[in-house]
């Protein structure tokens, strides 16, 4: 008879494995160590989307590696005495199960988040765009329409890493890059879409709540990627519009012809 | 032990050349153990090599580690090697860290020890054949290593650096020298590089194939051979179709570098303030070239380690495989799959949300073959005997990583949430549990199991539990808080993100990672002390230590030159273990059929 | 890493086996290992040789798949392409080529069954011709890449006279080349010339060439006079004329060598040459192959081989078989 001792640590070695990885998630977020305040119309589709798939995952997770604990634990030649290991080759029942299971929760987990994806990245909203945000290394040229509602025309406003949004409208940005891949990449609104040299790619979404967050470049663009750091200001209409009006004057004193070094 | 060897009577005096009945040592040297076209050697000089290249990317891993933990402090140790502001290392010093320890991992470590290594080493022997097809060729897939070996390991030390875009080389980053530091010669060293990796992979798996189809022992059907010769046949199915598509794709990204054609280059940018010139080129085509390869090429770097741990899980379980031909379906299965899944790198790429919503439901698909996969290993344990060797824990854990790697897979799949999971750490816990915890783990196994076939003696197994039980811990610690750092949004990539305010409270968890990968890779000091500890004094095996069905065992360990030394034949399948009314717990695929072998033994 | 390969060599001597000495077994893998000779149950009624030839060209055909599908992917995501008249390609000479290169996979097939046959001088003969008509196509596709050439079509940068439009860019690049001293003195010599001395066509291009120069050194030109530069330099009719739409200065005078625009022209020439030339590549390797089996015996002992280097050369024909209709006449 074999040290049954052995057997069992490596069983509960296995068993920490569902045991701490539960408590890891159950914990983060009381450490704040969590999916960031969202502040988005269409995040909460996400989010709960990503709930949804954690608690999917999470019991499969949980049910595959407490069997793996259960069957090393229990099956341990050291446990099993004078008796042979069961000579099975499987199972054509078995199979049949585990196969069609899955296949109909992938099914449905697949359909089910078509809509989320349509309204992120299909359901472009009828709109002029609000700012086009041009990408280069390393910073976000932002270009707002100015009064006339039409980009590319003298009234433009140009600024530099400095987003703002109205609050609870709809926002178009017309994203653009200059040089190289880069990623606009909004923690806070769920958004991520990557600028490509070449290509104009509209990016929509509508903020639900006013506040400061961060914009990040999410696609490696060369050394300085890490600091390519924008803010984003979300403001109500009056804010916005005022913001706007100041930021144009300024621009009319400093700045005679700002189109030139944008081209 | 090799008690009984192949006499080969007229050996030395009908091959030998004639004239030079007594060859030169050192010619006679450098043939056997350098140029050899012994598959065996080959395998070894493959695993040797990748052994130590194995040791470069751990340790390019831990620079990278540090600076996510501690951006901009100084490096202990290893600053010194690359002094800069007294150790303290450079942005693109740290981009460049995290693309050539990719880099290396995967094209120098991960594909070439699973099908370089054990895929030469193994086939032969598992299929009774005495040799590759093509020994020279197979030759020639080592040595074609090498250029890349040079090419890569060069490339630290040019003007500029090594290539730092990232593994995955994206244009324009990597077609314009004056994008990026990283950009110029080492950029062109890493395409050079990536191009002899290339050859050899595609020069071993043609000769792999060939050898699988024509040089089966009598009797060695194709549904009798083991798992991992199914593995690596399909392994080297996908690289014969996949690997091609990589090439042309380097061709074109090194013609851009060169001779300014503009094939990835897009029309009007400005980088550096300066035009580009002349494009029309698309990005996103070398994405999806590339990806073309590069998914199936996370499936070449994964399948062979699964064939290997079914075997070893099997002998060790002391138990049939659970469903053999599901397992060979659904590894089919995935590598078919794999061929149309490559869009799901590139959700929000800019690439047509609608082809996004295609490659979202062929990827859960994919998941399929591998949950067959993953409940037969179940089964396989369910109702065994189970040894609780180092092999065996290093197999187990890789089914029970697997699952986390994979499942965290759905999760990017799934396409509103990879909106805002792609590009984190989620990422990188993803593939870290599928390469390292699951892959690495499997290469474990297999070389704790086949280490006494290899050189004739086995590794310590108290050391290797040490050894298993130590990087188990560390690979937890490190690895599974990225799920989290992810969840945050953390981004991959980025030298320094504390200064988001979003990711400014990360850094003491990071610290905590890094010091579990500092863990990690310093408990392999046990494992290099007993493997060459175990190689040289380690206790001797005889021909079938653990007891197992493959042929493979029927060899001397280590098996001589052309393998067996009788005739082997086969009459079943190789998972015959604990077979009702047979004495042996285990019927070797080579033994004579049950109702002659009971006979026999009354 | 070496001494660690010699250890584990050491533990082979170990293992008990006596064959040093014998490194050197052919590599068509008939197991004459010297010692026990493996039986095999062979899953195909195939030869190795044979098998992982078939094996390879599917490898190959991946490799041109990316590259075809590539070509694909960018000229219809090009703003412009380019007619082939306008770049100079000939439909014609493709065909002819076309043509040269399937007699060629003839001739191969005749030289192994001349061979199996044994009869070594036909098949030396038939084999002869394949090696004749491949390196003809060679030559034609030189000829071909030197008419590219010759109008300044270069896959490589800094050669390339191609300007995608008539832009700023295009008028400074005509301006510096008319500047350059090499030039300026050509243009003052035949300047000098009498018109007795010119034929029709030079009298014209002389004229044609001084309002270019009066055009792109005009301060106050606008976008629309460089195209007429453009049109003098190289002219782009929508029809492919007698001389193929290119009777342009750069034609009348072939010294001149001024920039030329052909919308799209830059990318079509990077496919242009990647495809023909990776095509061209294995043509040569083809070449290669051929010559040196003909350094051997021909008979029913080499067939394996003919037959091996007959189906590679019948690939690379099918490999121009999609080459021509996507490069010439779409
Ligand atoms: C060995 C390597 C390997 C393997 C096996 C996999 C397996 C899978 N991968 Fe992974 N992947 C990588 C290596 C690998 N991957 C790498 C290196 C990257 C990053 C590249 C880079 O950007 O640098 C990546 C990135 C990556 C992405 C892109 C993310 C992004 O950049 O935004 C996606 C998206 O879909 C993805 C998905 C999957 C899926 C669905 C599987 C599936 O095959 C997993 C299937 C397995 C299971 C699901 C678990 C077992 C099943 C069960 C227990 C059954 C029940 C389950 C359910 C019902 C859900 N992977
Ligand atoms: C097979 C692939 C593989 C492996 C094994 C690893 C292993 C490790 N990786 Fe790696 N990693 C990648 C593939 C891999 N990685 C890829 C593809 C990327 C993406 C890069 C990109 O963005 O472009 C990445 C990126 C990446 C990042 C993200 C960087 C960033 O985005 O900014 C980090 C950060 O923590 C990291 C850490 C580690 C660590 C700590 C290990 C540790 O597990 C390392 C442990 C190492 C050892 C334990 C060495 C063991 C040595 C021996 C066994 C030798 C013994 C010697 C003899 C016997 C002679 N990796
Ligand atoms: Cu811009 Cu990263
Ligand atoms: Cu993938």
């Amino acid at each position: 008879m074999r040290n049954r001792l052995a057997g069992l640590f490596w069983s509960l070695l296995f068993l920490a494995v569902p045991v701490l990885g539960v408590a890891v998630f159950a914990v983060a977020p009381s450490i704040d160590v969590w999916l960031p305040k969202d502040v988005s119309a269409h995040g909460k589709e996400i989010d709960s989307l990503f709930y949804f798939i954690l608690a999917l995952t999470g019991v499969v997770f949980i049910v595959t590696e407490m069997l793996l604990f259960w069957f090393i634990w229990k099956y341990d030649v050291a446990a099993r005495g004078e008796e042979k290991a069961t000579y099975i080759h499987g199972s054509h029942t078995l199979e049949v199960i585990w196969t069609i299971i899955p296949a109909v929760v992938m099914l449905f987990l697949a359909i089910y988040q078509m809509n989320a994806w349509a309204d992120v990245k299909m359901r472009r909203p009828v709109m002029k765009p609000t700012v086009e945000v041009v990408a280069r290394q390393f910073e976000w040229r932002l270009r707002y329409p100015g009064p006339d509602e039409e980009l590319g025309t003298p009234d433009d406003l140009f600024l530099v890493n400095d987003l703002h949004v109205p609050v609870d409208e709809d926002v178009l940005v017309q994203l653009k890059s200059m040089d190289v891949l880069h990623s606009f990449f909004l923690p806070n609104l769920r958004i991520k879409q990557d600028a490509v040299p070449g290509m104009k790619i509209p990016v929509w979404f509508k903020a639900t709540e006013t506040g400061q967050y961060d914009l990040v470049c999410a696609e490696l663009c060369g050394w300085g990627h890490y600091k390519m750091k924008g803010r984003i200001t979300i403001e109500s209409r009056e804010d916005f519009d005022a913001w706007l009006e100041q930021k144009y004057r300024e621009q009319e004193a400093t700045q005679p012809n700002p189109q030139e070094d944008m081209l | 032990m090799s008690t009984v060897t192949h006499p080969g009577p007229g050996d030395t005096t009908t091959v030998a050349p004639a004239g030079s009945a007594k060859p030169r040592p050192i010619a006679e040297f450098l043939s056997t153990y350098v140029f050899s076209k012994d598959h065996k050697v080959i395998g070894l000089q493959f695993l040797f090599s990748t052994l130590v290249w194995f040791l470069i990317g751990g340790l390019l891993a831990l620079a990278v580690r540090w600076q996510v933990a501690w951006p901009w402090s100084d490096v202990p140790v290893l600053g010194k090697l690359f002094a800069q502001e007294g150790g303290q290392m450079s942005p693109e010093f740290y981009t460049m860290l995290f693309t050539m320890h990719a880099t290396v991992m995967i094209f120098l470590v991960i594909i070439p020890i699973l099908a370089g290594a054990f895929g030469n080493f193994l086939i032969p022997l598992m299929i009774g054949a005495d040799d590759m097809a093509f020994p020279t060729l197979n030759m020639l897939s080592y040595w074609f290593m090498w250029p890349a070996f040079l090419a890569f390991g060069a490339s630290f030390f040019v003007e500029g650096g090594a290539a730092s875009s990232g593994w995955t080389s994206y244009p324009p980053l990597t077609t314009n020298p004056a994008a990026s530091p990283g950009s110029g010669m080492g950029q062109t060293l890493w395409l050079i590089g990536l191009t002899f990796v290339g050859v050899s992979s595609m020069l071993g798996s043609v000769n792999y194939m060939t050898t699988i189809i024509l040089m089966r022992a009598p009797g060695m059907t194709m549904f009798r051979l083991p798992m991992t010769i199914w593995a690596m046949f399909i392994t080297a199915l996908l690289q014969a179709f996949a690997l091609p598509v990589l090439t042309a794709a380097g061709f074109m990204q090194l013609f851009d570098r060169s001779i300014g054609t503009g094939f990835f280059s897009p029309e009007g940018s400005i980088i550096n303030n300066e035009m580009t010139g002349a494009g029309g080129g698309q990005p996103l085509l070398w994405q999806h070239l590339f990806w073309f390869y590069s998914h199936p090429a996370v499936y070449i770097m994964i399948l062979p380690a699964m064939g290997m741990v079914s075997d070893i899980m099997t002998c060790f379980a002391r138990k049939p495989l659970f469903g053999y031909r599901p397992m060979i379906y659904s590894v089919a299965g995935i590598a078919g799959l794999g061929f149309i899944v490559w869009g799901h790198h590139m959700f929000i790429s800019g690439m047509n949300p609608a082809l996004g919503m295609t490659f979202m439901v062929s990827t859960m698909m994919i998941a399929l073959p591998s949950a067959v996969k993953t409940f037969n290993w179940l089964g396989t344990l369910w109702g065994g005997r189970i040894q609780f060797t180092t092999a065996m824990l290093f197999s187990i854990s890789f089914v029970s990583m697997f699952i986390i790697g994979g499942l965290s897979g759905i999760f990017m799949a799934a396409t509103p949430v990879d909106i805002f999971i792609h590009d984190t750490y989620f990422i990188v816990a993803h593939f870290h549990y599928v390469l390292f915890a699951g892959t690495a783990m499997g290469v474990w196994a297999g070389i704790y199991f086949w280490f006494p076939k290899m050189f004739g003696r086995t590794m310590n197994e108290f050391w290797g539990k040490v050894h298993f039980f130590l990087t188990f811990i560390f690979l937890n610690g490190t690895f599974f808080t990225m799920h989290i750092l992810g969840a945050v949004g953390f981004p991959r990539r980025l030298a320094d993100a504390y200064h988001y305010e979003t990711f400014h409270h990360l850094q003491p968890m990071n610290a905590f990672m890094t010091y579990c990968a500092i863990g990690m890779v310093a408990c392999q000091v046990i494992f290099a002390a007993n493997f060459f500890w175990s190689m040289f004094y380690g206790p001797r095996a005889g021909r079938n230590p653990w007891n197992a069905n493959g042929l493979e065992w029927t060899a001397p360990s280590p098996p001589g030159h052309g393998n067996f030394d009788v005739q082997p034949i086969v009459y079943r399948g190789p998972y015959e273990y604990s077979v009702p009314g047979c004495e042996k717990d285990h019927l070797m695929q080579t033994d004579p059929p049950l109702e002659t072998a009971v006979a026999a033994a009354h | 890493m070496s001494t660690s390969a010699i250890a584990a060599g050491s533990e082979f001597a170990d293992g008990g086996h006596h064959d040093h000495g014998h490194h050197d077994h052919g590599d068509h893998g008939d197991g004459h290992h010297g010692h026990l000779k493996l039986q095999y149950q062979p899953g195909l009624p195939l030869s190795r040789g044979k098998l992982i030839m078939w094996l390879f060209l599917s490898t190959e055909i991946m490799f041109f798949a990316a590259l075809l599908g590539s070509y694909v992917v960018l000229r219809f995501g090009a703003l412009q392409w380019p007619k082939p008249h306008h770049v100079h390609l000939s439909e014609p000479i493709g065909a002819f080529n076309t043509f040269v290169l399937i007699c060629s996979s003839v001739t191969v097939v005749l030289a192994l069954e001349a061979a199996k046959a044994n009869k070594a001088s036909l098949a030396k003969t038939w084999m002869m011709l394949t090696l004749a008509l491949g390196s003809l196509f060679l030559g034609v596709k030189g000829y071909e890449y030197q008419a590219k050439f010759s109008h300044g079509i270069y896959p490589v940068k800094p050669m390339g006279l191609v300007h995608e439009k008539p832009d700023l860019y295009y008028g400074s690049a005509v301006r510096a080349r008319l500047s350059d001293p090499m030039i300026l003195e050509k243009i003052a010599e035949l300047d000098g010339m009498s018109e007795t001395d010119l034929n029709a066509e030079e009298i014209a291009g002389r004229k044609s060439l001084a309002e270019v120069k009066r055009l792109v050194n005009d301060p106050a030109q606008e976008a629309f006079d460089l195209a007429v530069v453009a049109d003098q330099i190289m002219p782009l009719p929508a029809e492919a004329g007698s001389h193929g739409g290119s009777h342009g200065l750069n034609d009348t005078f072939a010294w001149l060598r001024l920039p030329v625009v052909i919308p799209g022209g830059n990318m079509w020439a990077s496919t242009y040459f990647l495809l023909t030339g990776f095509h061209a590549v294995h043509v040569a390797v083809g070449l290669l192959v051929f010559a040196i089996l003909l350094t051997y015996q021909l008979g029913p002992a080499t067939a394996g081989m003919i037959e091996n280097a007959g189906l590679y050369w019948h690939f690379v024909d099918l490999v121009w078989i999609f080459l021509f209709p996507l490069l010439y006449l779409f």
